[in-house]
């Protein structure tokens, strides 16, 4: 009987254990390839990266980065067959080194309002930097 | 009617001469009134209606009556809160409360999308609560590009988009009018611009082919079906070939969001009319580096935005929508900075 209730015990904390951990570890998000961006990123996070960054901060749509699914006009959020998408995340990181580097701003992502610099800072509602001088 | 300080030359007696109505179309107010009586469709800024300082109908205002009225809403952006507007619930209360002051209430609201800013539920919810309190009997929508970010309009469907077809697209009749909600965010185009696809185009033909020709149609989309400003994505890439199928048609109007904005182009049969926001204002189309929110001094941002009323008016069975400028305006509706 009292092995029996040891079994108990250390099963009951077994699990507790278990669960401890699964609580903390990083959860696969809801959003597929993410490479930069966090991959448990909350919606309203990236929805606001999206907008504040690239669609008013470069002055595009969706579709600059995005291509569309093969069989219908919706968007593939998670391909990566457009290069505008991989230079959107070398430009990601280009931003957040520059933060860290030289405003001391090391933990902290894209979207976070403490950010020194963004894309809007150079890129002022431009997709490509410039081009409206050279006009 | 008397003129206002906006009217030199009446020709038609109707309110309206040709600077009166540049100006006006330029920007008006904070939503649309539209009236429709007698074949012709009036619409209204609601800061031509409202008393900026009272926030109640302009004293001594009368509207016609007509056959019947609705009001387009667009561009609420619940979720917004940057310095150019920080509390878009409450212009969006300002607008429900001016829709609710209104002599007649209007039969139906058309919201033409950017419900959300950033599609989240919360922002869903709040603005469905926030619009239970209008007095109307029916609210419809189409989404903007804010309301189907990252889940290609999945969430926007299911609270707002059932009994409808596609990514939302519908259509319903009142009053003998024909009014079609299309769906053009959901993919946009080279350069932003809005794209409807094939399969919304095959439907709209299906959809008008055994009206008759003196059936009036209304249109409603979010990003505008005429190229306003294509440089800033502000235009439908197919908008053409929607048109095409509306050109046998003895009146058309077409009611857009996006731009957050007033304007209106008249192109044959076919009445073109954007609304203003309800949350913030937007630059005049190259008036800035980009599109994108406008911050103006606080005790301008009223008048700024705005809602749109539609006033039918039957005439030879002809629709068309008209800028009015009431009796009473005073302000000059061009002064945003």
């Amino acid at each position: 009987m009292q092995i029996g209730k040891k079994y108990i015990v250390v099963a009951v904390l077994g699990v507790v254990v278990i669960a401890g951990i699964a609580a903390t570890a990083p959860q696969q998000g809801e959003f597929k390839n993410l490479k930069v961006l966090p991959k448990n990123i909350s919606s309203k996070t990236l929805s606001k990266i999206m907008v504040d960054d690239f669609v008013d901060g470069l002055g595009v749509s969706c579709g600059f980065c995005h291509v569309e699914q093969k069989d219908s006009h919706r968007l593939d959020y998670a391909s990566d067959e457009k290069p505008g998408k991989q230079i959107a995340r070398m430009m990601m990181q280009m931003t957040i080194g520059i933060n860290k580097k030289y405003f001391k701003l090391s933990h902290y992502q894209m979207g976070d309002s403490v950010l020194a610099i963004s894309c809007v800072t150079c890129h002022n509602g431009q997709p490509r930097p410039g081009e409206e001088d050279a006009q | 009617m008397a003129k206002d300080s906006l009217i030199s030359h009446d020709e038609n007696d109707d309110g309206i001469d040709r600077a009166g109505f540049l100006k006006c179309m330029a920007w008006a107010g904070t939503g649309l009134f539209c009236l429709m009586s007698g074949g012709v469709l009036k619409t209204y800024g609601m800061s031509q209606l409202i008393d900026k300082d009272s926030g109640m109908l302009k004293k001594g205002l009368i509207t016609p009556k007509g056959e019947f009225s609705f009001v387009q809403i667009s561009d609420s952006h619940i979720g917004f809160n940057k310095p150019a507007n920080p509390d878009v619930l409450s212009t969006l209360q300002a607008a429900i409360a001016k829709i609710n002051a209104m002599p007649t209430a209007p039969s139906f609201i058309l919201h033409t999308g950017d419900l959300s800013h950033l599609a989240q539920a919360d922002e869903f919810d709040t603005l469905d609560q926030a619009l239970k309190s209008v007095k109307t009997e029916k609210i419809f929508y189409v989404p903007g590009e804010h309301d189907v970010l990252n889940d290609n309009g999945k969430q926007y469907l299911q609270r707002f988009g059932k009994e409808t077809k596609g990514d939302g697209w519908y259509s319903f009749d009142s009053n003998g009018v024909h009014f079609i909600g299309l769906v053009n965010v959901i993919n946009t185009a080279e350069g932003g611009l809005g794209v409807l696809g094939n399969e919304q185009l095959e439907w709209l033909e299906k959809d008008v082919k055994d009206l008759t020709s003196s059936t009036p149609i209304v249109v409603f989309a979010h990003i505008p079906l005429w190229e306003v400003y294509p440089q800033w994505g502000w235009g439908t890439r197919d908008s053409a070939q929607a048109l095409s199928y509306l050109k046998r048609f003895g009146s058309v109007s077409v009611l857009n969001g996006h731009i957050h904005q007033t304007l209106q182009k008249v192109e044959g049969n076919i009445t073109f009319h954007t609304a203003s926001s309800t949350a913030f204002p937007q630059p005049q189309p190259g008036m800035a580096a980009a599109p994108g929110p406008m911050k103006v001094l606080a005790e301008k941002l009223r008048s700024l935005l705005g809602l749109t009323s539609v006033n039918y008016v039957e005439h030879n069975h002809t629709l068309a929508i008209t800028d009015s400028v009431l009796n009473d305006v005073n302000e000059k509706t061009t002064d945003h900075q």
